[in-house]
């Protein structure tokens, strides 16, 4: 039988040793300074509109389209001066100090020839995207006018009805919704399970390989057995991941808690600041264009329930341990790492697979094809996790998953366990498949 | 007598070959038994059945009268062929940690590391990684962690190998002093003059088989007074010209001959002084090496 007391000491052994190294605490505390500066460069980038402002010169043939275009955006929409040739315009570009010039034909309106906008290649797609947006709606206002429309019609060309996006939670009540975010969400954390899975898998089998080309194997086999020994290990690394995943998931829920209130904070500061200029500077107190309250509810949806965090660190356990039990099995049956290259292939590939179908499960989860991945328990761990973030899972579908990974992990450890007893011992040639299938069928 | 180990008509098979072919052999307590023979001869993986890391295909192991189990894995001290340790984990760590996996509690570990570091003038290696230490110095701190948890059976598996001349000697010692404590040894070798100064029972091992055991003095007695020493002065050329018997040992001035069938000692005494100054010529028992090579030739011949 089992004996539970000596899997505690190894299971101690390969945690302690492992969450004292340097590259544990530093993977462990660069990470997530790692991911909230991305995030934070994210924000700002979308958030910050402080790109210099171009300038385009109008070389307008026309004679109707310089006015509305200035009277659109004059910073960016210059008109031609009488002494300005195209050639000087050209070098001014070139030299950097105009970013480019629009050229309208003298048939653009009339029969409909292309604009031609020329510049020195800076500004790049979205630039070139608000320029010929901007060309649309003035093109389009000239027609209108040229053709009489009634106002009623201009206000139907320039109406742009919205769209709410609210999804139903488990109480019944709709809330705010960003379907964006949640498939972000959905493709961060299939990425997480993937590197945990593949990375912790990795670790396992260079100390299963360490172990027996180091010999010690032998002498703790002589108080252990071999299947004692790949369970300590196995759960030694695996308490060894989720206390990385723990300290990152407290890290998050702290961020994420803490982001509301430290914003309000600086927003009450800073509208404190203002209210006092304005009130120094007008006794009448006028403060109507001072907000007087900001939305930060946004932040909510940042918020993680957590009972998925309970559903991801079961769906990471049981995928850790099935295929870390292969990847123990697999550092067993060889000598050195550059022989377990050819084994580790075919492991590989459904880890993969999983991989490369989150990008689709995060767009379309409910499709049949999500339902099959995340029910598969090879790619279960990491699908079926997106599935649940980004969508609303019947419940019978997580535990059907959670069931079909249990009994594949058992097969797995059941297969691993023989190919592992065998191989710790075994020394020199590196075993074929068949030889593996072989110590597989030995009793 | 208690036996305490206790091998009958034990089998090992790995795929096609057989790496051990019926052997049955008894250890008594406070013995010093020695398992001889050529490498690949199944001496490793008879030590591995015993120690239960390997089960027999067929056939039964006992020790101390139980069948060979994790707890019977717990009395003995293993020290394997192939030395190693982890070498990034700091000594007291290593060797608390396995300790404590041969059923040491926390304590009782601390206290045998603590009294085996100080007898090996090793304790302010406490806190190093094996790494940092030299292979004599790693050497002695994988004997603590065969001896630490106190075993009533020490099992070395070569373990004069790769042992310099000083090691070996204080291994020796142990050994020695280990079994007037009362302790079985049971250890394997290729080293023959070892096993004639130390073991009281040997069994030698050839292909798998156990082709000759007992007790090593009766044993050679049985073998009887059929070798020559000679030690000379001269024209060694004689020697060739000796029938009816096998040279086993020759240098410039001394060659161990072994009497074949029919061969007489008066004989090649006689052609000796005709040819050179005889030293010495000494009828003895044949060298442990002797029985072993001439054994080994035979099971041979015997296939």
């Amino acid at each position: 039988m089992i004996n539970s007391s000596k899997i505690w000491l190894i299971i101690k052994r390969e945690y302690s040793t492992r969450v004292q190294t340097k590259s544990f605490l530093l993977s462990t505390f660069l990470t997530p300074l790692l991911i909230l500066g991305f995030m934070g460069f994210i924000i700002f980038m979308t958030v910050s509109d402080n790109e210099a402002p171009k300038q385009v010169v109008v070389i307008d043939e026309t004679g109707r389209l310089l006015e509305p275009l200035t009277q659109l955006n004059a910073t960016r929409y210059l008109p031609i001066t009488a002494s300005q040739s195209i050639d000087e315009i050209r070098d001014q570009i070139m030299a950097d100090e105009l970013d480019g010039y629009v050229l309208f034909d003298r048939s653009f309106l009339s029969e409909g020839t292309p604009a031609t906008f020329v510049h020195n290649g800076a500004g790049g797609i979205t630039f070139f995207e608000s320029l010929r947006s901007d060309i649309r709606d003035v093109t389009r206002q000239i027609r209108l006018e040229d053709n009489e429309v009634s106002e009623a019609i201009i206000e139907i060309f320039e109406e742009r009805p919205a769209l709410e996006n609210r999804r139903l939670n488990e109480a019944g009540v709709d809330e705010q919704s960003n379907a964006f975010l949640s498939s972000i969400g959905g493709i961060l954390i299939g990425v997480f399970i993937f590197i945990g899975l593949f990375g912790y898998g990795a670790i396992l089998m260079r100390s299963v390989i360490e172990e027996k080309t180091s010999r010690i194997v032998e002498i703790i086999t002589s108080s252990v057995k071999p299947i004692e020994l790949m369970l300590g290990k196995l759960l030694g690394v695996c308490l060894v991941a989720l206390t990385q995943f723990s300290l990152w998931i407290a890290t998050y829920a702290g961020v994420t808690i803490l982001a509301a209130p430290v914003a309000q904070f600086f927003i009450n500061q800073r509208m404190g600041d203002l209210q006092n200029s304005v009130s120094a500077l007008d006794a009448t107190g006028a403060v109507a264009n001072v907000p007087s309250d900001i939305d930060l509810s946004f932040l909510e949806q940042f918020s993680v329930d957590p009972l998925f965090i309970l559903f991801f660190f079961v769906f990471f356990v049981l995928g850790f341990l099935m295929y870390s039990s292969i990847f123990a099995a697999i550092g067993a049956a060889v000598d050195s790492e550059q022989d377990s290259q050819q084994f580790m292939t075919p492991v590989m590939l459904p880890i993969l697979l999983g991989y490369m179908l989150n990008f689709r499960i995060a767009e379309a989860p409910d499709s049949t094809f999500a339902i099959v991945a995340s029910l598969f328990p090879l790619t279960s761990p990491i699908n079926m996790v997106t599935r649940m973030l980004v969508s609303n899972v019947p419940f019978w579908e997580v535990l059907l998953s959670i069931l079909l990974l249990i009994l594949s992990l058992i097969g797995m450890l059941l297969l691993a366990a023989r190919i592992y007893r065998t191989g710790i011992l075994m020394y020199g040639k590196k075993p074929t498949f068949k030889e593996l299938y072989k110590w597989i069928r030995q009793a | 007598m208690s036996l305490v180990i206790d091998v009958q008509n034990v089998s090992k098979h790995f795929g096609k070959a057989t790496a051990v072919n019926q052997v049955s052999f008894e250890v008594e307590k406070g013995q010093i038994f020695g398992l001889l023979g050529p490498n690949g001869a199944g001496k490793t993986t008879t030590i591995r059945m015993i120690n239960h890391i390997l089960n027999p295909d067929t056939g039964s192991i006992s020790i101390l009268g139980e069948p060979a189990s994790p707890k019977s894995q717990e009395r003995i001290g293993y020290l394997p062929e192939e030395r190693g340790l982890y070498k990034k984990m700091k000594v007291f760590d290593q060797l608390m940690y396995l300790a404590q996996l041969k059923g040491l509690s926390h304590q009782a570990a601390k206290n045998a590391i603590d009294f085996w570091l100080d007898r090996f003038e090793a304790s302010t290696w406490k806190k190093k990684e094996i790494s940092e230490l030299s292979k004599g110095m790693s050497q002695k701190i994988q004997f603590i962690a065969t001896v630490a948890h106190d075993p009533e059976i020490y099992i070395f598996d070569e373990p004069f190998s790769g042992l310099d001349p000083i090691n070996s000697e204080m291994l020796k010692d142990i050994i020695l002093e280990e079994k007037k404590r009362g302790k079985t040894i049971l250890f394997s070798t290729h080293r023959m003059e070892q096993v004639e100064q130390m073991c009281d029972d040997i069994c030698l091992f050839n292909q798998g088989k156990a082709v000759l055991q007992g007790n090593l003095r009766s044993i050679k007695q049985s073998f009887g007074n059929n070798t020559i020493l000679l030690d000379f002065v001269g024209d060694s050329e004689f020697l060739n010209e000796l029938e009816g018997v096998r040279i086993n040992n020759r240098s410039t001035n001394f060659a161990e001959i072994r009497l074949l069938e029919g061969a007489s000692a008066q004989n090649i005494l006689q052609v000796a002084i005709a040819q050179a100054e005889i030293q010495r010529f000494e009828i003895v028992q044949p060298s442990l090496q002797d029985i072993f090579f001439s054994t080994v030739k035979d099971t041979k011949v015997a296939d």
